[in-house]
C-alpha cells in the first residue's frame, strides 16, 4: 500500500506590523525683538561718583524694542545696581537711576511711561501698540557709603538687562 | 517749515538719477497733555497730491521724542515736490530731523560716464574758421614796406661812421685810464710802502737815511692824435627833431 504522505506545507506570508513617528514641525517668528541703539558710558564727575548723565560726560544706554504685533510683549528694562567689573571695593556703593522711554515710533505709545510699573530697579512696560520703542536707562553711582571716598583708580562696568517677555 | 529737493538740500546726488526709498523724520512735539496738536510732514507730488504723508495726532498725548520710519516704493527724485513739517493746533516741534533713504543710478543720463549703456560718443567740436591771411593786405606790413626817410638813412650811416671813430678814441682813452690807474697805483704803493718805513722808524736819524724801494715804474704817456673828438652824434640828435615829429604823425594815419 502506497502511502501517501502529502506533506502539506503551509507557508504564512509575514505581515509587518507598520509604525511611524510623525514629525509636526512649526516656527514661531519673532515679533519682539530687543537690540542695543546706543552703548551706555560712565563720566566721572568727581572721586567719588559715576553717572551716565551726558552733563558728566557719561552716555546713557539705549536699547530699542521691535514689536511687530501689539498687545503680545511686555518690555522689562532695569538700571543696574551692582558694577558686573570693577577694582576690589571695600566700601559701599548707593546705586541710583532711572528706566524712561527715549523715543517711540508713533505717538500712540506716549503712554507707556505713564502706563509702566516699576519694583526695584526694573521697570516694566506693557507694550500695547506695534512699532519701535527706544527706552533709556540712567544710572549714578556713588562710592564710600555717604562718606564721599573715592573710587579705586581701574575699570567699571556695569549692565543693564531688557528683556522682551511674551504677555 | 518747508524745504526743496534739490542738491542744496540733498547733496551731491540730489539730481536725476536720485530714488527714494524711505524717509525717517524724528522731532520733539512741545505741548501741554491736554492740548490738541497735530503734526503732519509731507513731500508734494509733482503734478498735485503727496508722494507721501504722515500724521500725527498728539491730542491729549503725552509729548514724547517720535522716529519714524515711512518706506516707499522706490520713487524718482523727479516726482517729489517740496517737503514741510506742518501743524496744526496748540504746540511746536523742535530738533526736527527728515532723512531720505535712496538708490542713485549713476547711468541714469548715459552720458554722464562712457561706461553707461546707451553712451553716445560725442561729435568733435567744429572747426573754427580761420579767414585767410594774406600778408600783402596786412596795414602792418604795408607800413613796414614803406619808403624809409633818406635823410635819417643817410644821417645813420654817417652817425655809424663817427661811431667806429669814437670807439677808436674811446680805445685810446680807456688806454690811458689804464695807465693813468696803473701810476696812480703805483705811487699810492709807494708812498704807502715810504709811510710804512717813517712810522716804523724809531731813530729820525734813520729817516735821513731811508731808501726808497724802487717799485716806481717810470712810463712814458703818449696820447695819439693829440686831441679827444667830441661827439658830434650826440650834439646833432639833440638838434634834431625828426623822429619826434615822425611819431606824431603816425598817430593821425
Amino acid at each position: 500500500m502506497n502511502k501517501l504522505l502529502i506533506t502539506i506545507s503551509l507557508i504564512l506570508g509575514a505581515i509587518p506590523v507598520l509604525a511611524e513617528n510623525i514629525d509636526i514641525t512649526g516656527n514661531v517668528q519673532s515679533r519682539c525683538t530687543v537690540n542695543l541703539d546706543t552703548p551706555g558710558a560712565y563720566g566721572n564727575p568727581n572721586a567719588y561718583t559715576l553717572t551716565t548723565a551726558p552733563a558728566s560726560a557719561g552716555q546713557e544706554p539705549i536699547v530699542r524694542f521691535d514689536v511687530s504685533l501689539a498687545n503680545a510683549y511686555k518690555a522689562e528694562v532695569s538700571y543696574p545696581t551692582s558694577f558686573s567689573s570693577s577694582p576690589s571695593l571695600p566700601d559701599n556703593v548707593a546705586w541710583t537711576g532711572a528706566v524712561t522711554v527715549a523715543q517711540t515710533s508713533t505717538s500712540d505709545m506716549s503712554g507707556y511711561q505713564a502706563a509702566s510699573s516699576i519694583a526695584g530697579s526694573k521697570r516694566t512696560y506693557a507694550l500695547t501698540v506695534a512699532g519701535t520703542t527706544w527706552f533709556k536707562s540712567t544710572s549714578i553711582a556713588v562710592y564710600g557709603g555717604g562718606q564721599a571716598k573715592a573710587f579705586p583708580g581701574g575699570a567699571y562696568k556695569a549692565v543693564v538687562l531688557a528683556e522682551c517677555i511674551a504677555q | 517749515m518747508q524745504w526743496s529737493m534739490n542738491p542744496d538740500t540733498l547733496g551731491a546726488y540730489g539730481i536725476g538719477g536720485m530714488d527714494i526709498s524711505g524717509v525717517i523724520y524724528t522731532y520733539n512735539p512741545i505741548k501741554e497733555l491736554e492740548d490738541d496738536f497735530v503734526v503732519i510732514i509731507e513731500n508734494d507730488k509733482v503734478g498735485g497730491g503727496f508722494v507721501w504723508q504722515d500724521k500725527e495726532d498728539w491730542s491729549g498725548k503725552h509729548p514724547i521724542r517720535i522716529k519714524k520710519v515711512i518706506p516707499l516704493a522706490y520713487t524718482p527724485l523727479a516726482l517729489f515736490g517740496k517737503g514741510r513739517v506742518r501743524t496744526t493746533g496748540k504746540g511746536t516741534v523742535e530738533d526736527v530731523s527728515v532723512i531720505y533713504m535712496f538708490r542713485f543710478d549713476s547711468c541714469f543720463n548715459p552720458q554722464s560716464d562712457p561706461s553707461c549703456p546707451g553712451y553716445v560718443k560725442p561729435k568733435p567740436p567744429a572747426v573754427p574758421k580761420i579767414p585767410d591771411y594774406d600778408a600783402l593786405e596786412d596795414d602792418s606790413v604795408k607800413l613796414a614796406q614803406e619808403d624809409l626817410d633818406r635823410e635819417l638813412l643817410e644821417d645813420d650811416e654817417e652817425v655809424k661812421d663817427e661811431d667806429d671813430e669814437e670807439d677808436d678814441n674811446s680805445d685810446i682813452q680807456t688806454l690811458l685810464a689804464s695807465t693813468t690807474n696803473a701810476l696812480t697805483l703805483a705811487n699810492q704803493v709807494a708812498q704807502s710802502v715810504i709811510l710804512n718805513s717813517i712810522n716804523n722808524a724809531t731813530n729820525i736819524g734813520t729817516y735821513y737815511v731811508a731808501k726808497i724801494p724802487d717799485s716806481y715804474i717810470t712810463e712814458s704817456v703818449v696820447l695819439q692824435g693829440g686831441n679827444i673828438v667830441d661827439n658830434r652824434k650826440a650834439l646833432r640828435s639833440l638838434a634834431q627833431d625828426n623822429l619826434m615829429d615822425k611819431m606824431i604823425e603816425e598817430q593821425y594815419k
